[in-house]
């Protein structure tokens, strides 16, 4: 099908992306390490129940926690071997989360999940829900309900963007796998019950937009290189040129939004059987020896993947996911999860931790700001402990939490900071009422 | 590897190399092509009061600091140019005072940035530019210094002449009509001849640096074009004359104030809307004023407009992606009133 040019938005900002180090390297399947922590919290949701305990031997792609809830998922064990404990360690960002620990027997006795008997939408569904499918652009919502919308929609909106610097994870599916991942997009538009389908891909990558332009039921559309152009509400608006109301979800705008990675593994789910407990990963950052993108199971430890690509002795930034909106990790003494898309490793004339200075109300935040809003203001009446103020001048309720501001920003405020601690205490003070 | 030197900070990690003080930097070599026009035409005096103002802004907020126990490495590492950049802006503001009137320059230097800045909270925290504070502070405090002297550019046609009491071009046109300037347009562009303040007096130095400012996107361009083309059209209406134009436009502290002075981040408003009508509301004013005063009333339009600023930024605010279309808003209003007035109107008959 031809390809579409995608809806101009005036905001956002073009970042640097140093996809080049990552973006040539095939996907490499890594060694199975010997210890995998397999966390019961790698979705917004519930935890998921744990059904096996400390002594249980499990095999590879068997059901170690049932969703805990309707907003919940499945998660199986990515090794065969034996479980060692439940126990409480460290996450990404340092707060400490249930684990499963599984101890690698390096026999990798597999199993999978039995056949489908048919492709019909509501079989689709439920395998994606039986696999403990969720978004794997980050967020890590279950897929089976952004599925099943509250209003009827006609499109299916694929985010292979990949607005992230650094990250070329999507990027390597969508060459290596081309036919699968449509086959997985196919997938997900059945069970939606929509023919509309949007493909969004940045024009950085010129050879995937011209992949999927190949098939003819997908409208492959090339996307100005913004960031964030991930962001489900810009790419809705630059395929379909409907705009999400504010407060409102994608489903309201008639479209649901899925990510590449998302379609693929919704492709091994109902064609090959297999539940999620491996994704691809990129592992790069200019403290790296080699930048690579590796299938990794999940739980796997994140010092694993350092030894497996070398690091440089000056590194001083470990980064889970990309490096606008990823956490920087303690140690590496954690462990990767379903929605963990890279790791960087930074040296530090690439990072910028400056201390911030005083604001001195240039506008840069706002001007780049994509959903339009006044990032100053808001982190003036947060600093002063204004909550409801910020909502109100500053349209906090309305930010996607892309980082954009604090890039922009000369006097290096930590903006996504303080708007984040603006979100929480709103949230706690409607809770109250 | 040492585990010990891993950092951690909030996302993002990777940011814009632009600082602070790299903006200031920008400003301040965009004020240098004004600044040398400045020397060449008035020599000496400019000289002295362009250090001296320079000296007492630092000096102020050195010894300010100091007073707040900070240490000597922790203000250098704040040091970020601002203070700099108001004391030459100051300075290029100020007319060529006589030797003996070396005090000006420096007490309102130490005025603005002691009172109008350090007094508010330091850098970003000022409600007036700090620069156009001291300007009017020297204005009101010197008043004869300030008003007489001034001198003639070293060439021109009234070159030679030491301290000329004679009015500015603007005085002259705003108090005699425009028949009395008896400058071209020419010569107000370039300053030849013309009497007036240090940075103000060669316009083609201070385009240049406008185009300078541009180009690093200091600042956005239609900002300045629209205070100055709104105060060049209101004085043509005033003035019955379109000839105005020009002369109004190129004489007095018009473009420095409208490219250095409204477009201080600080103090104007930080969305578009709010700065359009901030900019439109800034050029009537200080048409009107002009025409109201007959005096250059730039320096105090704008000290009148960055008061309310904050006004600005509450009144006007961005609307968010993905917000109800204007159009529908105001449809919305309509229909909400018409069904107000006509349930009124049922009442009354009821």
């Amino acid at each position: 099908m031809k390809i579409k040019k995608g809806k101009f938005f005036p905001k956002g900002v073009h970042v640097p992306d140093n996809k080049s180090w990552s973006k040539d390297v095939p996907i490499e399947v890594m060694e199975a390490p010997d210890i995998v922590c397999i966390g019961l919290q790698q979705h917004i949701g519930r935890p998921s129940v744990p059904v096996v305990g400390p002594g249980d031997e499990v095999l590879c792609g068997q059901l170690i926690a049932k969703e805990g809830g309707y907003i919940g998922a499945n998660v199986y064990s990515s090794v065969s071997g034996k479980v060692t404990g439940i126990e409480k360690r460290p996450g990404v960002n340092g707060v400490p989360a249930e684990y499963i620990v599984i101890e690698n027997d390096h026999h990798d006795r597999t199993m999978t999940l039995p056949p489908l008997p048919d492709r019909e939408p509501a079989t689709i569904k439920a395998r994606i829900r039986e696999a403990g499918i969720v978004g794997m652009g980050g967020a890590g919502f279950p897929t089976e309900v952004k599925l099943s919308p509250k209003t009827p929609v006609d499109s299916l909106v694929i985010n292979a963007a990949e607005c992230e610097p650094y990250l070329t994870c999507d990027y390597r599916l969508m060459v290596e796998k081309t036919d699968e991942v449509a086959q997985g997009i196919r997938l997900l538009a059945k069970a939606l019950g929509v023919e509309k389908i949007f493909v969004g891909i940045e024009k950085n990558k010129p050879d995937a937009i011209e992949l999927f332009s190949r098939y003819d039921d997908m409208q492959v559309v090339s996307l100005k290189k913004a960031y964030p152009m991930g962001s489900e509400k810009h790419l809705i608006y630059s395929c379909t040129g409907r705009k999400v109301p504010c407060g409102k979800l994608p489903a309201d705008a008639g479209c649901v939004v899925q990510n590449v990675a998302t379609a693929f593994a919704v492709y091994e789910a109902v064609e090959k059987d297999k539940p999620l407990y491996e994704r691809v990963m990129t592992v790069s950052g200019c403290g790296a020896v080699h930048h690579k993108n590796l299938l990794v199971r999940t739980g796997t430890p994140f010092s694993a993947l350092r030894e497996n690509c070398g690091v440089k002795d000056d590194v001083t930034m470990f980064v889970s996911g990309g490096p606008m909106m990823g956490p920087a990790m303690a140690s590496t003494d954690v462990y990767s999860t379903k929605t963990t898309s890279g790791f960087l490793m930074m040296l530090p004339e690439e990072i910028d931790v400056s201390f911030p200075t005083p604001c001195i109300n240039c506008g840069a935040c706002a001007d780049a700001c994509p959903m339009n809003l006044a990032p100053m203001q808001i982190d003036f009446y947060t600093q002063s402990g204004q909550y409801d103020l910020a909502a109100k001048y500053g349209g906090v309720k309305d930010c996607i939490s892309c980082g954009t501001c604090a890039y922009v920003c000369p006097a290096k405020r930590a903006l996504t900071q303080s708007i984040a601690l603006c979100k929480q205490k709103l949230a706690q003070a409607g809770g109250k009422k | 590897m040492n585990t010990a030197t891993v950092q951690i900070s909030g996302s993002p990690h990777i940011r814009r190399k632009r600082t602070t003080k790299g903006i200031m930097l920008d400003v301040l070599i965009a004020l240098l092509p004004a600044t040398i026009a400045g020397l060449v035409y008035f020599g000496g005096r400019a000289a002295v009061t362009i250090v001296l103002s320079l000296f007492g802004a630092v000096a102020t907020e050195f010894v300010w600091l100091l007073c707040r126990k900070t240490s000597i490495k922790e203000i250098l590492k704040q040091f970020d140019f601002t203070s700099l950049v108001t004391g030459l802006l100051l300075a290029l503001t100020l007319p060529p005072l006589a030797y003996e009137y070396f005090y000006i320059p420096l007490l309102s230097s130490v005025f603005a940035i002691g009172v109008a800045k350090m007094l508010f909270g330091g850098t970003g925290k000022n409600i007036v530019n700090p620069a156009i504070a001291g300007r009017v502070f020297a204005f009101i405090s010197f008043q004869s210094p300030m008003v007489s002297g001034w001198l003639a550019p070293n060439f021109g046609r009234i070159g030679g002449v030491d301290a000329v009491s004679a009015a500015t071009p603007l005085t002259a046109m705003l108090g005699e009509g425009l028949g009395s300037v008896g400058i071209s347009n020419v010569d107000l562009l370039l300053g030849t001849g013309v009497l007036g303040c240090i940075g103000e007096t060669c316009k083609v130095a201070l385009l240049v640096g406008f185009v300078y400012l541009i180009v690093r996107r200091v600042v956005k361009w239609q900002w300045p074009i629209i205070y100055v083309a709104v105060t060049g059209l209101l004085s043509c209406a005033l003035g019955g004359s379109m000839s105005y134009f020009l002369p109004s436009i190129l004489s007095g502290g018009l473009i420095l104030g409208a490219i250095f002075m409204a477009t201080d981040y600080v103090t104007s408003p930080n969305n578009k809307w709010a700065c359009f009508v901030y900019y439109v509301v800034l050029g009537v004013i200080t048409a009107l004023l002009r025409f109201g005063t007959k005096i250059e009333v730039v320096s105090f339009a704008i000290l009148l407009m960055n008061l309310t600023v904050p006004l600005f930024n509450m009144w006007i605010r961005p609307r968010p992606f993905g917000s109800k279309p204007v159009g529908t808003v105001v449809k919305d209003f309509f229909v909400g009133l018409k069904g107000k007035l006509t349930k009124k109107k049922e009442e009354e008959s009821k």
